[in-house]
C-alpha cells in the first residue's frame, strides 16, 4: 500500500491539463474554504490544521497485511477526515496536506498539486462522505453494520474514484503512451484493495470513537452496543471486493483495448533558423577565431581539423561535408551533455570551495 | 525520537537560504514549467536543466546523496508506470548521441523522459524546500494571494506534524515492544485502529488547548509573524538570471541560430 502511492507527478502531465486542473482545484478550495468559514466555529480553526499532522502520524502506524509478508499499509485518512470534519473542511484540510507533502516530502508536482488536490481531497471527500450519509441514515440510530457498511462503501467507493482519475488525466495530457483502459484497470484493481483496507481501519477508528467520543461523530451519548466488528460483515466486504476485483479484471481484459491508436507522434521541434543582421568587423573577426579553435563548433562535430575553418578544408581536401539531420542533432545533443557536465563541475568546485569558509548548516 | 531532520537543511545558512523566498518559489515554478513542456521524446535537451537545482543545492550547504535518496525513495510509482510503456509505443525511432546511434522502439525514450522528468522535478523542489524554511515559502504564498485559511492551516499542520508524528512513533515502538507482529489478524486491526483513535482524541483535545492559548494572547482572527520578506538587487539578479538560463534550455536556437 505504501509503494503505489498515487500522486500524480508532473511528468505525467502537459501544460493545459495541469492549469485547467490547477484553476479547477483553486476555485474548488476557495468554495470550500468559504463554507468552512461559514460552518466552523473559530473554536475548530486549529484542529483542521492539527488534524492534518495527525493523518501524517497516523499513516505511520503501519500494519502488516495477512499473506502478503513484506508489504504494509496504513490508513490514507481523507474520507474518515470528511466524516469527522464534513466535506468542505476536510477537503481544506487535505490540500493542506498535500501542499505539505509537495513541498516538505517533494511528493506529487507543484504543478500536479491540482490534479493531486481533485483525486485525493475533492473526489474523495464528496463521494464518501455523501455516501457515507445516504447509507448510515440518522446517525444516533444507526446499528453497528450499518456504521460498518456506510464507513466501508465511503471508503472504497471514494478511494477508487479518486485513482480512476489518475488515467483519464494521464491519456489527456498525451504523456503517457500506455492504453489508458489498461492503466485504468490497473489503477482500479489496486485501489479496490487498498480502500478495503481503508475502509477496515477507518471504521475501526469511527468504532472505537462512538464508544470514547461520540460528540465527535455528532451522537448524543455513548453507547455501548455499537461498533463492534463482527466476522461476517469483514467477510462480507472481503467477498464484495474480490467479485468487484474480478469483474474488473475480466472485463478489461477481454475487452480489447488495441483499438485505440496512442502513437500519435509530435513533431520534433523545427529547426530555428533564424536570419541575422551583418555582423561587424570585430565580431565577425572573433567568430572566424572562433570557428578555427572551437572543439565543438555551433554545438556540432567539427568538420575541419584544428586551426582550419571548414571552408578552408574543404578548398584544401575537397572532402564532402558530412550531411544529415539527425547526425547534425546527435552532435549538439552531446555538445550539450559535456557543457552541462562541464559547468557543473565548475559550479561543484565553487560550492566546495565556498563551504569551506565555513559550516553552512549547524551542527547539532 | 525526534523527526525534526526531516526539515533539517531548510535551518542552515548559505547564499542560497538568503534568496527570498519569493524568488525560489516563482524559479522552481517556471523551472517545472519548462521542465514539461519538453514533449515526450526529449531526453538529452532535458540534460542542461540539471544545471540549476544541482547547483542550488551545492551551494545551499545540502548534501547530494540527500536530494538523490529523495529520489530513489519516491520512484516505485513511476518506474512501474515506466516499465509499462515501452510495450505499447512500439514505433521505432532513431536514437543518435554524438557518434553512436541505434534505433529503439519510442516508448523506451518516453519511459527515459519520465524517469529524467521525474528526478530533475523532485530535485527541484528539495533545492526549493531544503535551502528555505517553511513559514517564509508561507508568507510568500500568502504575498501571492492564496487564501488566508489554508495557509493558517498549513502553518498549524507544519507546526505539529513534528510533534505528532514522534507521538505516533512512540505509540508503534510500545505496539511493537508488545508483540503485535505475533497476534492473529482481527486483535492487530483492532489494535491500529485504537492507536489511531486514541491520536485523534489526544489531537483534538491538543487542539482546544491550542485554541485557548491562541485567544488568551489576543487571537481574532488575523495572523502575525515574524516572517518579513524583503526583495532585495540580488534576489532580483538571482529570477532573473534563472528565468533567462530556463529560456535558452527550452529555447537553444536563441543563442545560435
Amino acid at each position: 500500500m505504501v509503494v503505489l502511492a498515487m500522486h500524480m507527478g508532473n511528468e505525467l502531465l502537459s501544460i493545459p491539463m495541469a492549469v485547467v486542473t490547477l484553476v479547477l482545484a483553486a476555485l474548488l478550495i476557495a468554495a470550500a474554504a468559504l463554507a468552512a468559514r461559514k460552518t466552523l466555529h473559530p473554536e475548530r480553526l486549529p484542529l483542521m490544521g492539527v488534524m492534518g499532522a495527525f493523518v501524517f502520524a497516523g499513516q505511520m502506524i503501519n500494519f502488516t497485511l495477512p499473506g502478503m509478508p513484506g508489504t504494509s499499509g496504513h490508513l490514507g485518512g481523507g474520507v474518515l477526515l470528511a466524516i469527522i470534519l464534513g466535506p468542505s473542511a476536510a477537503i481544506v484540510t487535505i490540500t493542506a496536506i498535500l501542499v505539505v507533502q509537495c513541498l516538505l516530502f517533494q511528493d506529487g508536482g507543484l504543478l500536479a498539486l491540482g490534479t493531486n488536490i481533485l483525486n485525493m481531497g475533492v473526489v474523495p471527500c464528496l463521494l464518501g462522505w455523501s455516501l457515507y450519509r445516504l447509507l448510515l441514515g440518522r446517525a444516533e440510530r444507526a446499528k453497528s453494520w450499518r456504521q460498518y457498511l456506510a464507513t466501508w462503501m465511503a471508503c472504497v467507493v471514494g478511494v477508487t474514484g479518486g485513482a480512476a482519475l489518475v488515467p483519464i488525466e494521464a491519456s489527456l495530457s498525451g504523456v503517457l503512451q500506455v492504453p489508458m483502459v489498461k492503466f485504468l484497470a490497473v489503477m482500479v484493481a489496486v485501489h479496490l484493495v487498498i480502500g478495503f483496507f481503508e475502509g477496515l481501519i477507518t471504521f475501526v477508528v469511527v468504532a472505537y470513537l462512538r464508544q470514547i467520543r461520540p460528540a465527535v461523530l455528532g451522537l448524543p451519548s455513548a453507547d455501548a452496543g455499537g461498533g463492534k466488528l463482527s466476522r461476517g460483515a469483514v467477510t462480507a466486504s472481503l467477498l464484495v471486493t474480490a467479485v468487484l476485483l474480478a469483474g474488473v479484471i475480466t472485463w478489461f481484459s477481454s475487452g480489447s483495448p488495441d483499438g485505440l491508436e496512442w502513437s500519435y507522434r509530435e513533431h520534433r521541434y523545427a529547426s530555428g533558423a533564424k536570419a541575422l543582421g551583418e555582423p561587424s568587423h570585430a565580431v565577425s573577426a572573433v567568430n572566424a577565431w572562433q570557428a578555427k579553435w572551437s572543439l565543438l563548433p555551433d554545438y556540432t562535430k567539427r568538420s575541419a581539423p584544428l586551426g582550419q575553418t571548414p571552408a578552408e578544408a574543404n578548398g584544401a581536401e575537397g572532402a564532402p561535408a558530412e550531411g544529415g539531420t539527425s547526425v547534425a542533432k546527435a552532435w549538439t545533443s552531446l555538445a550539450g551533455t559535456l557543457g552541462t557536465v562541464v559547468t557543473l563541475a565548475i559550479l561543484y568546485l565553487a560550492a566546495v570551495l565556498l563551504r569551506r569558509r565555513g559550516r553552512i548548516v549547524p551542527e547539532h | 525520537m525526534h523527526h525534526r531532520h526531516i526539515d533539517r537543511f531548510a535551518q542552515g545558512d548559505s547564499p542560497v537560504h538568503r534568496l527570498d523566498a519569493r524568488a525560489k518559489l516563482i524559479a522552481v515554478i517556471a523551472y517545472s514549467v519548462i521542465l514539461i513542456s519538453f514533449n515526450r521524446y526529449a531526453v538529452v535537451e532535458l540534460v542542461p536543466l540539471a544545471v540549476l537545482p544541482l547547483a542550488m543545492l551545492w551551494f545551499g550547504g545540502v548534501p547530494t546523496w540527500f536530494a538523490l535518496r529523495r529520489v530513489l525513495f519516491l520512484s516505485p510509482f513511476i518506474l512501474f508506470v515506466c516499465i509499462l510503456s515501452p510495450w505499447y509505443d512500439r514505433a521505432p525511432e532513431v536514437v543518435s548521441f554524438g557518434p553512436w546511434r541505434c534505433e529503439i522502439a519510442g516508448g523506451w525514450l518516453t519511459s527515459a523522459d519520465i524517469a529524467v522528468k521525474f528526478t530533475l522535478g523532485v530535485l527541484a523542489l528539495t533545492a526549493l524546500t531544503s535551502t528555505t524554511r517553511f513559514p517564509l515559502l508561507l508568507e510568500a504564498m500568502r504575498r501571492f494571494g492564496v487564501p488566508k485559511m489554508l495557509l493558517l492551516e498549513l502553518g498549524f499542520l507544519y507546526r505539529y506534524l513534528f510533534v505528532l508524528i514522534d507521538e505516533a512513533m512512540r505509540a508503534r515502538r510500545a505496539r511493537d515492544f508488545r508483540g503485535a507482529a505475533l497476534a492473529p489478524v482481527g486483535r492487530r486491526l483492532s489494535a491500529v485502529g485504537s492507536i489511531i483513535a486514541s491520536l485523534f482524541v489526544r489531537t483534538l483535545e491538543r487542539s482546544e488547548r491550542i485554541y485557548m492559548a491562541m485567544a488568551a494572547r489576543g487571537y481574532v482572527g488575523e495572523w502575525h509573524g515574524l516572517n518579513v520578506l524583503h526583495f532585495r538587487p540580488r534576489d532580483g539578479a538571482f529570477l532573473a538570471g534563472a528565468l533567462l538560463y530556463l529560456l535558452l534550455c527550452r529555447f537553444p536556437w536563441l543563442v545560435h541560430p
